[in-house]
């Protein structure tokens, strides 16, 4: 055998063991957990669950004030405590993502800070849901969950939109601008067209009529979508990548976490999907100011409450210039715009995720309660 | 094979070892010189081929993402007037046929992905260097191909042909599925079994009067999935002491012992 054999021959006979050894790993990890910090449930109406996280308590004080990098959110003078935070998640993805892992939680960096956390879980649209529309999302839904942290805190809340829940933010702020006293988007777009928006050029020819009528899309169906955006290397150079990076079993548990968050998008209603596919990617009518919701005209420019915009400057599913023009579109005079340098799913699991975006988010929160 | 248009129950493992395979298979094309390997142009053809077949593997469902894939794609339903009027049979297999001439079109664009994935390659891989394949050149060969393909699918898939193709399969495939569903509703009905329809009609009315409901209680109560405060154990009960006889057959007269 030549020398170059040889050394293929070597190449191979390593990569089977590398492969076999994965395989046991990732075998070893498929049970494992995800959603790291502790929660319990106070309000909830139809499929949506309303979650307060426990504050953090167990921690010791020195290990918390290291976690917390943007400081602790003090409370404004004569106000007892700072404004409590919502959290709204989109409703095509599962909202654990933010409190993948302890070292992987925006939720635990915000609790770690001194802040009341509130999470949406819009829960499993069934077919008695198909009728479920925009309106019901953000009045009913949101808008319910508003009003149950209002009451329980006395006020105001911190809105913290992710993804299409910033969407669902931004509609909710605009139409209620009392209830809301600072908003921050996280990957969140407002113009639906921009020429690098993929999922916009493919639903354009959709007849959202047609699709309503075929019922609720389900949760696989919504994955496909979201992997065909690239293929290549969302189903097969990631793993390759996870072969050859000759990770421990820690690594490959953090890698079947974020899988498992990937491949477990949650059924979507039809009404409230297609009303979405319509009136944002094909007709974009959030930028051009003809969006209504429940008969109410959607008018950005209500929205005059200090604004935090943070989206990924390599994003492939909410391309960067869909999120970048908000701040020309809405009415708020203290509006911060942020490109962060990673891709859409980096923006929650990324070490930037883990550092950069909570000490952003803590430190302008801070400077505002 | 796991595609980009297949997803099925979370199989982190499948999806590995799929991928994997597909890294190994790449490789041995490489051969033992990696990317100096003398035909690039005829090795890139190769692994062209290999592409077009994975992706035309995808093709089955349809890049169709809206709702399940209708009968007639995956099980070789036959329309015929038993489930149907003939109007209905005639229709289904017109929309049989408007989605087989899709899916050729489909099949020729995967073929373009393909084609341009390869030329690309050819033109790249060289610069890579010769010698014999190490992990490290492995990967960097692998991470080319990788490269080399999405370019080649991002330039086709964001074309205006492209998208009207897409939109076309979403509404063919959901014209479909209707038709099919009013079949299977006709069938329903002649064996007196509830339809989809009336289940969509207790459906609405269920919603409906939670709405009502949720709306007329006006309390938000915390969801039944709130785990309940465990009751707190009654503390064990003090032995209380026994009257002593007399007392007690005073209590049952209703007046007090004389002391």
């Amino acid at each position: 055998m030549s020398e170059g054999g040889a050394a293929t021959a070597g190449l191979f006979f390593d990569l089977g063991g590398r492969i076999a050894q994965t395989l046991v790993r990732l075998n070893a990890a498929r049970e494992v957990t995800v959603g790291c910090s502790a929660k319990q449930p106070v309000w909830s109406r139809g499929k949506t669950t309303l979650y307060r996280y426990l504050p953090l308590t167990a921690i010791a004080p020195p290990e918390r004030a290291q976690h917390a990098r943007g400081g602790r959110v003090r409370a404004r003078p004569g106000s007892a405590r700072p404004a409590p935070v919502l959290i709204c998640f989109a409703l095509v993805n599962r909202p654990y993502v933010l409190d993948l892992q302890p070292d992987i939680s925006l939720v635990r960096r915000l609790l770690e800070a001194g802040l009341t956390v509130y999470l949406i879980d819009w829960g499993d649209a069934d077919d008695a849901d198909r009728g479920c529309d925009l309106e019901h999302y953000v009045e009913r839904a949101l808008g319910g969950c508003v009003e149950h942290v209002r009451g329980a805190h006395a006020g105001a809340v911190n809105l913290l939109g992710v993804c299409q829940g910033g969407v669902l933010s931004l509609i909710y702020t605009a139409l209620h601008p009392r209830q809301v006293r600072n908003l921050v988007t996280l990957t969140t777009a407002v113009d639906f067209q921009t020429p690098d928006d993929l999922l916009s050029k493919w639903v354009r020819g959709v007849d959202t009529e047609l699709i309503a009528r075929c019922g609720n899309l389900p949760g696989a169906a919504l994955n496909a979508l979201f992997l065909a955006l690239m293929p290549f290397r969302l189903t097969q150079q990631k793993y390759v990548r996870l072969l050859l990076s000759g990770a421990d079993q820690r690594a490959v548990e953090e890698f079947v976490r974020l899988e498992r968050w990937i491949f477990d998008s949650p059924p979507q209603a039809a009404a409230a999907l297609t009303q979405y596919l319509r009136w944002f990617y094909q007709e974009n009518s959030l930028v051009r100011g003809t969006l209504e919701i429940g008969g109410r005209a959607v008018n950005l420019k209500q929205i005059r409450q200090p604004l935090l915009n943070l989206y990924a400057a390599a994003d492939h599913i909410v391309p960067a210039a869909a999120c970048a023009v908000m701040g020309r579109h809405v009415g708020s005079r203290d509006y911060t715009g942020c490109a962060i340098d990673t891709g859409h799913i980096g923006m929650y699991v990324s070490r930037r995720a883990r550092e950069e975006i909570p000490a952003r988010i803590i430190a302008w929160l801070r400077a505002r309660s | 094979m796991s595609t980009p248009f297949t997803t099925g129950p979370f199989k982190p493992e499948a999806m590995f070892a799929g991928a994997a395979a597909g890294f190994y298979e790449l490789l041995k094309a490489f051969g033992p010189q990696g990317a100096a390997a003398p035909d690039l142009n005829s090795l890139s053809r190769a692994l062209g081929a290999q592409l077009e077949q994975w992706l035309k593997s995808s093709q089955a469902p349809g890049p169709s993402f809206w709702g399940s894939p209708p009968l007639a794609a995956g099980a070789g339903f036959v329309p015929t007037t038993a489930t149907g009027s003939a109007p209905d049979a005639r229709a289904t297999w017109d929309l049989l046929m408007r989605l087989a001439q899709l899916q050729t079109q489909l099949s020729a664009q995967w073929g373009e992905i393909a084609s341009g994935c390869a030329q690309r390659f050819a033109a790249r891989a060289g610069a890579l260097g010769a010698g014999a394949l190490t992990p490290e050149s492995a990967l960097k060969l692998y991470e080319l191909w990788v490269d080399c393909a999405e370019e080649a699918y991002a330039e086709r898939v964001r074309s205006e042909e492209f998208a009207s193709l897409q939109g076309q399969l979403a509404n063919t495939t959901a014209e479909l599925l209707l038709l099919q569903r009013r079949q299977a509703e006709q069938l329903a009905r002649a064996f007196g079994l509830p339809t989809r329809e009336e289940i969509e009609g207790l459906e609405r009315q269920l919603r409906e009067l939670r709405e009502e409901l949720e709306e007329s209680s006006g309390a938000r109560r915390a969801p039944r999935t709130q785990p309940r405060p465990k009751p707190r154990p009654k503390p064990h009960p003090k032995p209380r002491p026994r009257a002593a006889p007399a007392r007690r057959a005073a209590r049952r007269r209703g007046r007090r012992p004389r002391a």
